[in-house]
């Protein structure tokens, strides 16, 4: 398996599974796509992630061909895929509700696409038995769909999927129908079927603990354009934006209004809490409205005479399990969310000092992009 | 009443009042009940007794028809107006016309309406909905307000009296696309992208997924087309003239109006075009039924 | 990109031709019967309208001189007369009794089937048979409306006379279509959302207060959809006057269509009259469809 950054330095669309290259989609006047660019190598697990109506489903069927394309090009394979029909295109889907054949049991479901492609019987039957014992689902598969459990259904849909052997899975939300006990059984099952199929996968998802749990890459969008690719931990650590830093990660990044100022030849942020920006002198930002992201597990409670502490009044303590989320109060009105490990006394109401762990602040300029700063990594 | 402020001193009175209560409002409800039942057994009654009067007199040679006070069970039955029926007129052949063009037509609308259903569902078509408007807008034009052009049509495509003359011009009816449209509307559309990604080509998902999936919905169509069909007059009484070609309508109207006045013989007629209707009515009642909701469908 | 702009537009071009193929594939069958045998006639309607003569022995065009005859023409004036009153006649006892009969039927558990399927039953009777047999009922002699009047006690009633013969066929099509509008309405009702019948009965709503503040406001669009239809039904009525009546006494039941079919077989150069008469017919059916699709579309719109 291949995982971390790709560059892009494509030479020969061969070297990759799948290549998107200025994808938009406009339906009359709404853009659904504005021109996207990705890379997927083969083997790769990669998560698009965004809001509902950021564009990620549409990206998907445009990859399956159910949806037509505005402008751009796909390459699947190396091969130029924007006219090819969907079945033609090499790739299975799993469908957020599963889509079964009603009217076919498991067994038929599972072969059908097999069926479609006038495989022999003995083969089909091979390929059924070796899917529904991979998926723990032989002795279901002359039941009809709506004789399953949601969970078996789900398994059903993937080996439709398996038992085609594509070059990669298309995946469509594919756990947000069951319940939060199951999705979570379902997605370390996931995880470990694509260890063992090693197939390239694009999965689809607004939730992000998938994401972060299941990708070797994180697609994050938003209105229809990317806005960062990247690992899970570097999309969770060094958010490319503002809109990143508070969509991944739960509680979301805690961001912090200011201004960036000079003064005596020095730069340096002016905000609720003391800044920690050790990069900001070579940082390419002006002078002006900025803002600071620190993560809720990167705010610790000090003493008060702790270098850079600040005070903090708590008003919310919510207890969930091994931390405690401190929702608190910081002069000048603004809130932070401090995640503290639950062995913590604290009460609403407490006055507490807080620093900021060394290294963990970031800067987001004026138009929300986090800036640079000459001590960060590439 | 229930609320009572000490419970345990006035609860055995309450209780009594509580139950009083109940047994007349269950008293009542029954009685509202019964007052229902009695209400829709004198509708019921007013919309039989018509079927009842003709089976009667059916049974009765002419001068039992005319006798005063009327027989309200011939005994022994008269069987002389069936044998007329059935020995001296076409009957036979009216029926077996009305059967093979009904079926004729139903059959085909059933296959082109769905087909057509489909396309207007989910298929790319440019003016899709411009067809769908013009449609809904002639839905509720009649045949029988076409009959110059369409007869005019008819004679000039040569097939004044054949059974084309019978089946095509139904055809065009848009309801059933209607029907159709709305039914496969309401079918999931990762269905037909599953088959799609499954390597089905567009006529494949119409065959193997829609199809069996609209076949309730095929099966009101097949009920309505036919209904409509059966019951279907004047155009059938101005498409053919030749006797072989009459339908079942035509033919019993011509008995009425040819020849003298035979109560027997028509009532045994009316009795016996009931048949095939109230044998498949009693056997689908439940998508005739449904005939009168699709209606509801078209809104 | 790889592929040129020009070499993307003409494989875009022939995918969207191969699919619009597709579509009409599926859709030409059913459209071209539906264009020969329906848009093509009403047109036609427009063209026979403006013709004098007959259509075996050819016509020739004489403008709008047929509809300007028209209100002359005795036949014309009764035919549209009488399709009009026995509209008003049939339609309001079918549409009030099927939404009584509707009230009862929606709420009843026990038999409801059996009802329903004698309720429905008079609607799959052809026009022709039902024409039959109402002759049994309304024959003088031993007609059932006069023995039941004779058992009571009342003189006979010559029910088909000049004067009473629309007003039989109304009672005829009542009897044919209320169950149609029944069987529409009990769908409807059952419809109907059940909290609001919850929230009324909390209220202490009587049945009566429920059915004037609810259950009627609730049914606008269907009871106008069912006025609407109902009405285009009447409007056609032909099959029934032929046998029960042959348009007659004189003209007393002479509708419409009946009068179409006259001019058209009757006679041998009236052709021009038949088509202007079922162009009025169809022209007066195509608003009533035009009002009612811009009065639910608006509708829809409030939601």
């Amino acid at each position: 398996m291949t995982s971390a950054a790709t560059t892009t330095d494509s030479a020969s669309g061969s070297q990759y599974a799948i290549e998107i290259l200025g994808v938009t989609k406009r339906y009359g006047k709404i853009t659904a796509l504005g021109g996207v660019d990705l890379d997927i190598e083969p083997g790769e697990f990669v998560v698009l992630l965004g809001p509902s109506g950021c564009g990620k489903s549409t990206l998907l069927k445009i990859i399956a061909g159910l949806e037509d394309l505005t402008d751009g090009e796909v390459y699947i394979g190396g091969k130029l895929a924007n006219y090819l029909k969907p079945s033609a295109r090499d790739v299975a889907m799993v469908f957020q509700n599963y889509a079964l054949y009603p009217h076919m049991t498991v067994r038929s479901n599972i072969g059908f696409p097999l069926k479609m492609a006038g495989r022999p019987r003995a083969e089909i039957e091979e390929q059924v038995a070796f899917a529904a014992n991979l998926l723990q689902i032989a002795s279901e598969l002359d039941k009809y769909p709506d004789e399953l459990s949601g969970g078996q259904r789900q398994r059903v849909a993937l080996g439709r999927a398996i038992v085609r052997q594509p070059l990669a899975f298309l995946m469509d939300e594919p756990l947000s129908n069951l319940d939060a006990l199951l999705r979570v059984q379902m997605r370390s099952e996931l995880l470990r079927l694509h260890k063992r199929v090693g197939r390239t996968t694009v999965y689809v998802t607004h939730d992000q603990i998938e994401a972060m749990t299941m990708a070797d890459r994180v697609v994050v969008m938003r209105n229809g354009l990317i806005q960062q690719i990247g690992p899970p931990d570097e999309v969770y650590r060094r958010p490319a934006n503002r809109f990143v830093a508070s969509f991944v990660g739960s509680p979301p990044m805690n961001i912090l209004e200011g201004r960036i100022e000079t003064a005596d030849g020095r730069r340096r942020f002016v905000g609720p809490i003391p800044a920690d920006l050790p990069g900001l002198a070579g940082a390419t930002i002006d002078d002006g409205p900025a803002a600071i992201g620190i993560r809720s597990e990167e705010l610790l409670l000090s003493s008060e005479l702790a270098i850079g502490a600040f005070p903090a009044v708590i008003e919310l303590v919510e207890p969930v399990g091994a931390d405690i989320f401190l929702t608190a109060n910081i002069e000048g009105g603004a809130i932070v969310t401090i995640r503290v490990d639950a062995e913590t006394k604290v009460a609403e109401g407490d006055g507490v000092h807080v620093v900021t762990a060394p290294g963990a602040t970031r800067i987001f300029d004026a138009a929300g992009d986090r800036v640079r700063l000459s001590g960060d990594p590439a | 009443m229930t609320a009572s402020a000490e419970p345990r001193h006035g609860a055995p009175g309450a209780l009594l009042v509580i139950a009083a209560e109940h047994a007349r409002s269950r008293r009542r409800r029954r009685l509202r009940g019964l007052g229902k039942h009695a209400f829709l057994i004198v509708i019921t009654f007013l919309l039989v007794a018509p079927f009842y009067y003709v089976v009667l007199a059916s049974f009765k040679n002419s001068t039992e028809i005319f006798t005063y006070p009327p027989k309200l069970l011939p005994l022994p039955p008269f069987l002389g107006n069936y044998q007329k029926l059935l020995g001296d007129t076409g009957f036979l052949r009216w029926m077996l016309n009305t059967l093979f063009v009904a079926g004729t037509v139903t059959l085909i609308k059933v296959f082109m309406d769905s087909m057509a259903g489909y396309a207007l569902a989910k298929l790319q078509i440019t003016g899709k909905r411009a067809i769908f408007l013009l449609m809904l807008i002639l839905l509720m034009v009649p045949l029988g307000a076409l009959i110059v052009p369409l007869w005019a049509l008819v004679h000039a495509l040569g097939l004044t009296n054949t059974y084309f003359a019978l089946i095509l011009p139904p055809l065009a009816n848009p309801l059933g696309v209607f029907l159709m449209r709305q039914f496969i509307l309401g079918l999931p559309k990762d269905l037909e992208n599953a088959g799609r990604l499954d390597g089905l080509s567009e006529f494949g998902i119409y065959r193997r997924i829609i199809l069996p999936l609209i076949k309730p919905g095929l099966v009101v169509l097949a009920v309505i087309i036919f209904t409509d069909q059966f019951m279907s007059f004047i155009w059938p009484l101005i498409a053919t003239s030749s006797d072989d070609l009459q339908v079942l309508t035509v033919g019993v109207a011509a008995l009425r109006s040819h020849g003298g006045a035979d109560y027997g013989l028509w009532s045994a007629a009316a009795v016996m075009s009931l048949v095939p209707i109230g044998v498949f009515f009693f056997v689908l009642q439940r998508q005739f039924l449904a005939r009168s909701l699709a209606g509801a469908l078209k809104q | 990109m790889r592929l040129s702009p020009s070499q993307h537009r003409q494989l875009r071009r022939q995918a969207r031709i191969k699919r619009e193929l597709t579509g009409w594939l599926f859709l030409g069958p059913m459209f071209a019967f539906f264009v020969v045998f329906l848009v093509v006639p009403v047109v036609g309607t427009v063209w026979w309208s403006t013709q004098v003569g007959g259509i075996v022995n050819g016509t020739h065009f004489v403008g709008l001189k047929n509809f300007q005859n028209l209100p002359d023409l005795v036949g014309a004036t009764t035919a549209i007369q009488n399709t009009l009153v026995f509209a008003l006649l049939s339609i309001p006892p079918i549409l009030i009794g099927a939404l009584a009969i509707s009230l009862v039927l929606a709420r009843i558990g026990r038999g409801a089937a059996a009802y329903r399927f004698f309720v429905y039953f008079p609607v799959l009777v052809p026009g022709v048979v039902a024409g039959l047999i109402w002759l049994f009922l309304t024959n003088v002699d031993f007609g059932l409306f006069n023995e039941v009047l004779r058992a009571v006690g009342i003189q006979p009633v010559t029910w088909l006379g000049s004067g009473s013969a629309l007003g039989v066929l109304a009672a005829l099509d009542v009897w044919r279509n209320v169950g149609y509008w029944a069987i529409f309405f009990v769908a409807a009702i059952i419809g109907l959302p059940q909290e609001l019948y919850q929230a009324a009965d909390l209220d202490g709503a009587s049945t009566t207060k429920r059915f004037w503040y609810l259950t009627l406001p609730l049914m606008r669009r269907i009871l106008f959809f069912a006025i609407v239809v109902s009405t285009i039904w009447g409007l056609q009525v032909f099959d029934t006057a032929l046998v029960l009546t042959n348009g007659g006494p004189g003209t007393a039941t002479t509708t419409i269509i009946f009068r179409v079919w006259q001019y058209v077989f009757g006679s041998n150069d009236k052709v021009g009259f038949a088509a202007a008469i079922s162009l009025v017919l169809i022209a007066v059916i195509l608003t009533l469809t035009l009002t009612q699709m811009r009065l639910l579309r608006s509708r829809r719109g409030d939601d």
